[in-house]
């Protein structure tokens, strides 16, 4: 395997639906190969801290406000 | 859409402010996130729920799709989002091709070593996401294309498979996947650029 296919299938990698095979195949370039173990590294780090800063609430007062905008316009609430 | 979901809608329609009440606790803080997570300001986002908020009890009694509602929310969430920015920020979006790892001719990574083997993963997860770090984060994630924060916040963040994604962004599951990975990646480009120069 060379780094251009790892980088292609590394989402199926992390979400651990790859066949056996190719896996164990990955598995053999990465532990040879310095950059494509900082890269994977650094990968799965991205996708959680993406996601966790993502995760972003609604602002009670504009929950208030929703609720004010839907009874004016919609007649209830 | 089930049955109990459209007799919500229905009472909803007529003025019932239970019925509202109960739409609002369900589906609001999913449709702000989502709505912040493509549009990225809280004006925006706010606006885009209330829009959304009043198509879905409009149009929802009347909805004939075999949808479930949540599904039909992310979907209009998503379009009205992205309308919402049109011809919006272009300026930031950077170009994803410069952001994308570059290949030597036999399939290898090209690039200087040091950057290559930069690696900040160690860096706890509370500290990446506080501080200047939260700042170069959030600065990655405004550069991305619109409808690349739409599938990042639908996978990532509401955890809806590849095919819910795609029929919500009404594209194939090969392109979801490909514009998550491509985000992906160029959010981790930019993270490295920067985080991994201090390390």
């Amino acid at each position: 395997m060379i780094c251009r296919e790892l980088i292609d299938i590394i989402d199926d990698y992390l979400d651990a639906v790859l066949a056996p095979d190719v896996t164990q195949e990955l598995e053999r370039h990465l532990a040879e190969c310095a950059p494509c173990g900082a890269y994977i590294a650094t990968y799965r780090q991205t996708r959680r801290i993406g996601a966790a800063a993502a995760r972003v609430d609604m602002p009670e007062e504009m929950k208030a406000r929703l609720r004010r905008f839907l009874a004016e316009n919609l007649g209830g609430a | 859409m089930s049955t109990e979901d459209r007799a919500l809608l229905a009472r909803a329609a007529a003025g019932d402010g239970e019925a509202l009440e109960t739409l609002m606790t369900r589906h609001a803080s999913r449709i702000y996130r989502l709505a912040y997570g493509i549009t990225r300001s809280a004006a925006d986002a706010e606006e885009v729920v209330q829009d959304v908020f009043l198509q879905i009890v409009q149009k929802g009694a009347g909805f004939e799709g075999r949808a479930a509602l949540t599904s039909w929310i992310y979907r209009i969430t998503t379009n009205t989002s992205l309308n919402k920015r049109r011809g919006k920020r272009r300026e930031l979006e950077t170009s994803l091709d410069e952001l994308l790892p570059r290949y030597r001719a036999d399939g290898h990574r090209d690039g200087d070593r040091a950057f290559l083997v930069s690696d900040w993963s160690g860096t706890p997860e509370r500290e990446l996401l506080a501080g200047e770090s939260r700042r170069i984060l959030e600065e990655a994630i405004d550069r991305l294309p619109d409808h690349y924060r739409a599938v990042l916040v639908l996978k990532d963040v509401e955890e809806l498979s590849n095919e819910d994604v795609a029929q919500i962004v009404g594209d194939t599951v090969a392109a979801v996947k490909t514009r998550l990975h491509r985000a992906r990646m160029a959010l981790r480009e930019q993270l490295t650029m920067r985080l991994g120069a201090r390390g």
